[in-house]
């Protein structure tokens, strides 16, 4: 009976540590359950919202499909509402700008640009909106908003076409000297991505050489 | 806690040994730590489940690691072959991709893999999925799955049966390869782009420059070049790298050679008449005969009753037959159950004995020609046999045969003449240590010599370019000890033994050998230089307005993608020309011909295009910037995800 009494005495002192922690796991576990079913919550709302804006979004497709000019603005306009933190607004806000730029209507293809280049949380599709702002700036003649558009901050793998569409932009102000060392940066930067030789910067090169570079 | 700590349970546990007494002490005084422990390893399973214990641990054979998952030398390895498969549909079957295996296309291979995988992350994390109703759309468009232009789901689900596949792998499938064409679309499809850039590039492209040239000859001023003794002894001992020459031998050889022995053999008209003789059996031809036949089929195992027909079937046609022998051949069509030969009148060809059945041979070769046979039974059933035709027993006469023995027999003679050549030859070359001459003179063959020649076999003469043969030519028995080589099968019966005659270590050519070459290069260096100062002053001349001794050509006109022979870095100088200050000039060194002066007398803007050229212009320009922004997108994705590459699994050979 000997160790009978080793193991009460085991006993005694785990329920001794449980009433001195015992709250505190509770509390714990407790907290970990709200906290995976807050995440899960969450996930579900995030379905749930995609799911809307999804439904959104192929509107918007068949307004494009149908040439509707209003169709399709009242559609990004909801997707930019209701739903802004969605990848479908901001795949929306693209689709949107251009067919509203084909279709001659440049102040609402702007507005759908502007939103996404300082709206949206993904980086990708902020700096592509940049990209398309800056190029109908360079087109309005608004050579200074256009650069300074393309001088915000840029992530990886675009560097080079806002270096290339600076160019562009400091050549049609009158400044060929900087235009040539912005199309060399731009070729540079490919070179260091190995992308050069595709053919987006053969005709950034093409650009360079007619500048003598 | 009360039931957890009954302490009746503990009563029938079997007797602690020491050792559980001290892990129990052990616990007791690290409760936390354990604690924390068990919750480290409990937490990621909550989370995770299972899997992220097993994934990751297997290394060695993954060719890369996006954010943590592998990417299996299998799966690069199907990669592979499905592009294999698409060169051989663009090339055609006969294209062998293995020679596009290099390092840069494996990885490039990698690389699309790499981002299929990124785009697929990106996609469950920006919450893209496809509604029902789009999927179903979409399945329904797919031809291959319609009837009469109308989805059909008996087609659909056996087409994917045929596929090995299930409705549920498919759709998920399909799902997501609309969520990747949806994201692609979104970004690739919808650039927008300056139009006053894309009016630029198509006049960049298709602007044409009127160009002349004037080359200023380097010939001309070969004799204005001062050159003495010591300019050229400077540069032999300034560059003495460039005459250095590589060990070199001359040699001297014998071929022996099968073909030539072939020819002294003349086989005799009694050794011909001898294989005849010999060979009398093979000579002869048997007898051949032809039949036709009619038969009635009847196994040796049918039952008696059925045997009895089909005799009393044939009795009936011998009858026949008596009353009109002619009809053997209509007969033998309507009636015999040799389908093969009855549709040919029963007619069997000439055969030879040892080819029919022992029965029926017998039967036709105790015939006359034109001769019935009586009814005659074999394994098949029952035959009449008629004989129409008999080829006697011949042999072929010694003329008939006589060439065809001469080369035989020749070729015989000759190959045993060669062997036994070849023998005496080779123990010959081996054992004479004074030259080849004596061997020579045995065989009545010829000594040859080379000139000189180095251990590359594309500096030696094609019969000599065996590496056996070089390797032992350039072996010090053979340069030191001047020996004969042993002879060397260069081709089928063709023997080769050589001897070295002359020698020379790698050695710096002396400086009289090359004085000429230097001299020559030199001056030409000059001369270029000269024609380049005289080009530089005359291009500066008709800058300012001079008329100058240039020689102009023709003026061309030049575009880019029509570079009428401009070279490269003209070009270059031609299409950078500002189209405001024409005439416009520059020279550029054109190799070893002079220096060439350039003029650019106009450039001419391309035809104003079309408003719908225009705008097919603009839209290819965009789809270009268009896809450039999703490359850019797939490149951002890359740049932020944890991506290894296994090299060594990657450029591993057998990884196919």
């Amino acid at each position: 009976m000997a160790l009978d009494l080793e193991e009460q005495e085991q006993l005694a002192s785990l329920k001794g540590w449980w009433k001195d922690y015992g709250g505190i796991v509770v509390f714990l576990l407790l907290g970990v359950a709200l906290a995976l079913a807050g995440w899960r919550g969450w996930q579900w709302y995030q379905g749930s919202q995609a799911a809307h804006a999804s439904a959104v979004y192929d509107t918007l497709g068949k307004a494009i499909q149908a040439g509707d000019a209003k169709a399709v603005r009242d559609a990004s306009g909801s997707l930019i509402e209701s739903y802004p933190r969605t990848v479908y607004a901001a795949m929306g806000a693209l689709s949107a700008a251009r067919f509203l730029h084909d279709a001659g209507d440049l102040k609402n293809a702007k507005t759908q640009l502007e939103w996404l280049a300082s709206g949206t949380r993904y980086p990708e599709f902020r700096d592509t909106a940049r990209l398309r702002l800056a190029a109908m700036l360079l087109d309005e003649k608004a050579y200074d908003a256009a650069l300074k558009t393309l001088e915000a901050g840029r992530t990886e793998g675009y560097e080079s076409q806002f270096s290339a569409l600076r160019g562009d932009v400091l050549l049609a102000s009158g400044k060929p000297a900087e235009a040539k060392s912005a199309y060399q940066a731009a070729l540079d930067t490919a070179k260091k991505s190995n992308t050069v030789g595709t053919p987006f910067h053969e005709t950034v090169r093409l650009r360079l050489e007619a500048l003598g570079g | 806690m009360g039931g957890w700590a009954a302490p009746t349970r503990l009563q029938f546990a079997p007797s602690e040994t020491p050792q559980t007494i001290e892990m129990y002490d052990f616990i007791q005084k690290r409760k936390r730590l354990i604690q924390l422990m068990l919750a480290l390893v409990v937490v990621p399973f909550a989370f995770f489940g299972l899997e992220s214990y097993t994934r990751g641990t297997g290394g060695a054979d993954e060719v890369a690691k996006v954010d943590g998952m592998p990417i299996s030398e299998r799966e690069f390895g199907e990669e592979w072959k499905q592009q294999q498969e698409r060169m051989r549909g663009m090339f055609g079957r006969n294209f062998d991709p293995s020679f596009l295996d290099t390092p840069e296309s494996r990885r490039a291979l990698l690389d699309g893999l790499i981002a299929r995988r990124l785009v697929a992350a990106a996609i469950a994390k920006a919450n893209i999925v496809i509604s029902d109703d789009s999927l179903r759309e979409a399945i329904a468009s797919i031809p291959a799955f319609q009837v009469g232009g109308k989805f059909s789901h008996e087609n659909y689900e056996t087409l994917l049966r045929a596929q090995g596949m299930t409705i549920a792998t498919f759709e998920s499938q399909m799902r997501h390869d609309l969520a990747v064409s949806m994201l692609g679309r979104a970004l690739a499809t919808t650039a927008i782009v300056p139009r006053s850039v894309a009016e630029r590039l198509a006049v960049l492209e298709g602007q044409k420059y009127e160009v002349s040239e004037a080359l200023v000859p380097a010939q001309q001023f070969m004799g204005e070049v001062a050159l003495d003794e010591a300019k050229l002894k400077a540069y032999y001992d300034g560059n003495a790298v460039q005459f250095r020459t590589s060990e070199r031998i001359k040699a001297e050889y014998l071929v022996l050679s099968g073909e030539e022995i072939a020819k002294q053999v003349q086989p005799t008209e009694a050794d011909l008449r001898a294989v005849y003789e010999q060979r009398g059996a093979q000579m002869k031809v048997d007898e051949q005969r032809r039949a036709s036949h009619i038969l009635i089929q009847a196994s040796p195992t049918a039952p008696e009753a059925d045997r009895k027909a089909a005799r009393a079937k044939l009795e009936d046609v011998a009858a026949q037959l008596k009353k009109s022998p002619a009809a053997f051949a209509d007969l033998a069509r309507k009636v015999s159950q040799d389908t093969g030969s009855a549709i040919k009148g029963g007619d069997l060809g000439f055969f030879g004995r040892g080819m029919m059945a022992k029965p029926f041979e017998d039967a036709a070769f105790s015939l006359k020609d034109g001769e019935t046979s009586a009814i005659v039974e074999t394994e098949f059933g029952y035959h009449l046999i008629r004989v129409t035709g008999i080829r006697a027993a011949s042999a072929r006469k010694f003329e008939d045969v006589r060439a065809e023995l001469l080369a035989e027999l020749r070729q015989k003679q000759a190959a045993q003449k060669f062997a036994e050549a070849a023998e005496t030859f080779s123990n010959m070359v081996y054992e004479q240590t004074s030259g080849l001459g004596p061997v020579a003179e045995k065989f009545g063959l010829k000594v040859q010599a080379t000139d000189w020649i180095g251990s590359d076999p594309a500096s030696v003469p094609k019969l000599l370019a065996n590496p056996k043969l070089i390797g032992a030519l350039f072996s010090p028995d053979s340069i030191k000890a001047k020996r004969n080589t042993d002879a060397v099968e260069v081709a089928p019966s063709t023997l080769v033994a050589a001897r070295v005659t002359e020698h020379q270590s790698a050695k710096t050519r002396p400086y009289e050998e090359v004085r000429a070459d230097i001299e020559k290069k030199l001056r030409l260096a000059g001369a270029l230089k000269l024609a380049a100062a005289k080009g530089g002053a005359l291009l500066e001349q008709t800058r300012k307005g001079g008329a100058g001794e240039l020689a102009w050509s023709a003026p061309r006109q030049v575009t880019r993608g029509a570079p009428q022979g401009l070279d490269t870095e003209a070009l270059k100088k031609v299409v950078a020309t500002p189209s405001d200050r024409l005439p416009a000039y520059f020279g550029l060194e054109k190799g070893n011909d002079g220096y060439a002066v350039y003029r650019v007398s106009r450039v001419t803007p391309p035809e104003p295009k079309p408003a719908e050229q225009a705008n097919a212009d603009l839209q290819r320009v965009a789809g270009l910037y268009g896809s450039t922004q999703y490359e850019a997108f797939v490149a951002s994705l890359r740049s932020k995800a944890d991506v290894k590459i296994n090299e060594k699994v990657l450029q591993k050979r057998e990884t196919r």
